[in-house]
C-alpha cells in the first residue's frame, strides 16, 4: 500500500483469480473457497486464462488509516448504520438533533425535481390540490349521472383525503404570495410547496428537512423567518 | 407532491360515436382511460380538469376508427427522492412498516426506524420507544423522507426512512391534533 502525507490515499492491488464452471460446480453453491493458485478460466483469451488480472483500486478514506480506531478501509465512504446509533427517535416535533451519532450516516437523497420533469409543469401545494380536486367532486354529482363516465373512485379519493389531511390553508393564494418572495434566494417552486405542505415551527426545521437551502442558509433565514410567522398568523385565524 | 400538468394522448374513436356528440364522447373516454393510472414520469394521473385542446382526427387504414390527438390538464401525484411528505401507517411487521400518501404506498425498514424504537408484536403490532412515550401503529401519522423510488406498471412503491431530524409519528391514531 502506498499512501502520502497530505491526505490518506489508498492503492489496493489485488489479483482477480477465475475459476472454471467446473470446478464452481464440484465446489458447489455456498461455502465454497477459491483454491490457491492460478485456474483456467473462461476467457475469451486463453493466454490470460493462467494468470490472474490485477485491478487497482484508488480511493481515498474519511478518516487517516494509522489511527487505531479508524473503520476498516473497505472503499466505501458512507459506513453501514449499525444498531449502535445514538439516533434520536420520536414525534417529529420533538425530534430536534440530540446527540452526534458515533458513526457517519448515509447521505440522504436531495430534494430535486426541476431536472426530471419538464418545463410546463406547475407544482401544487396541497391546499391547492384540495381546492382543485373538491370542485371536481362537486361537479362529480352530476358525472356521475352519466353511466358511461366512470372515474376510479380509489385514486381520486385517497388523493383528495390525503390532500385535505391534517386541516388546510384555506386561502392558497395567500399562501403562495407569502412564499413567493423566497424564491428569488434560491428556494425551488418544489421546495417552496413542501415547506407549505409539512406546516413547519421554525426555520432550523426547514434547512434541517431541506439540506439543499443550507447553501443560502445566510441570507434566507431572515426571510423565511417572515414567511413562516405570515403562514403561523393565517392558520391561526382559520 | 401534486402537479398541474399538460399530458397528450392519442385518443381512438370508433364511428358509432360520430355525431355532435362527439367531443363529449372523446372526453369521457379520456377520462375513463386515463384518471387512476400510473406512469413513472408523470406519476398517478389523480383527475382530470380540463382540455387544451382536440387536435384534427386521422382515419385508421382499414379501420375506420379515428384517432384524435388530445392535450389535457390534469392532477398528478407523483413522490420523489428526497421529498418528506406525511403518510398514515396501515401496517406494522417486524420488518418495518407500511404507509400511505395518498395513492402511494411507502415501506419503512425497521434499519431505517430510530434506534430506540423496539418491535412489539401482539394484537395491534406497533413500534414503541423504551419509554413508552411515542408509538408506531396503524393509522398514526408520521412524517418521513422518500430515499427510493420504484415504479410499477401501474403503481410507484417507495422507500422511506423515519431516521433524520425531525421526522416521526405526527399524532397517534384517536388522539385530537
Amino acid at each position: 500500500m502506498q499512501f502520502s502525507n497530505a491526505r490518506p490515499h489508498f492503492r489496493l492491488e489485488f489479483r482477480l483469480i477465475r475459476c472454471s464452471q467446473k470446478e464452481m460446480a464440484e465446489k458447489g453453491g455456498k461455502g465454497f473457497s477459491l483454491p490457491k493458485g492460478s485456474l483456467k478460466g473462461k476467457d475469451d483469451n486463453s493466454a490470460k486464462s493462467k494468470q490472474g488480472r490485477k485491478v487497482q483500486i484508488d480511493f481515498e478514506d474519511v478518516s487517516d488509516p494509522l489511527e487505531p480506531n479508524s473503520p476498516k478501509t473497505n472503499g466505501k465512504v458512507n459506513t453501514p448504520i449499525s444498531k449502535g446509533d445514538s439516533g434520536k427517535g420520536g414525534k417529529a416535533s420533538k425530534a430536534a438533533s440530540g446527540g452526534k451519532n458515533s458513526v457517519t450516516k448515509a447521505p440522504s437523497p436531495e430534494f430535486k425535481i426541476e431536472e426530471e420533469l419538464p418545463k410546463n409543469v406547475k407544482c401544487l401545494m396541497d391546499c391547492e390540490a384540495a381546492e382543485i380536486l373538491q370542485g371536481i367532486q362537486d361537479r362529480m354529482v352530476v358525472i356521475s349521472a352519466d353511466p358511461s363516465i366512470k372515474i376510479p373512485i380509489s385514486s381520486f379519493d385517497s388523493g383528495l383525503t390525503y390532500a385535505k389531511r391534517g386541516g388546510t390553508f384555506s386561502n392558497p393564494q395567500s399562501v403562495r404570495k407569502i412564499l413567493e418572495p423566497l424564491i428569488k434566494y434560491g428556494v425551488s417552486e418544489g421546495e417552496m410547496c413542501m415547506v407549505a405542505n409539512l406546516k413547519v415551527e421554525s426555520d432550523d426545521e426547514v434547512f434541517a428537512l431541506v439540506p439543499s437551502l443550507k447553501s443560502e442558509e445566510g441570507k434566507l433565514r431572515d426571510p423565511l423567518k417572515t414567511a413562516l410567522n405570515e403562514l403561523a398568523k393565517i392558520q391561526s385565524s382559520v | 407532491m401534486f402537479f398541474h400538468i399538460v399530458l397528450e394522448r392519442n385518443m381512438q374513436l370508433h364511428p358509432r360515436h360520430f355525431g355532435r356528440d362527439l367531443r363529449d364522447k372523446l372526453v369521457s373516454k379520456l377520462m375513463k382511460d386515463v384518471e387512476g393510472t400510473c406512469s413513472g414520469r408523470h406519476g398517478f394521473v389523480v383527475a382530470i380538469t380540463g382540455i387544451e385542446s382536440v387536435g384534427k382526427g386521422l382515419i385508421r387504414d382499414g379501420t375506420g376508427f379515428v384517432t384524435f390527438p388530445v392535450k389535457y390538464l390534469c392532477v398528478v401525484f407523483r413522490p420523489f427522492k428526497g421529498e418528506i411528505l406525511e403518510a398514515v401507517v396501515t401496517m406494522v411487521n417486524k420488518m418495518g412498516f407500511f404507509a400511505e400518501a395518498g395513492p402511494v404506498q411507502i415501506f419503512v425498514s425497521n434499519h431505517l426506524i430510530p434506534d430506540d424504537m423496539e418491535f412489539q408484536s401482539g394484537d395491534v403490532p406497533n413500534y414503541t420507544t423504551s419509554d413508552g412515550s411515542v408509538k408506531i401503529q396503524k393509522d398514526s401519522e408520521v412524517r418521513l423522507k422518500i430515499i427510493g423510488t420504484r415504479v410499477d406498471a401501474t403503481e410507484i412503491f417507495c422507500i422511506g426512512t423515519i431516521k433524520d431530524d425531525f421526522l416521526g409519528v405526527i399524532s397517534d391514531p384517536g388522539s385530537t391534533s
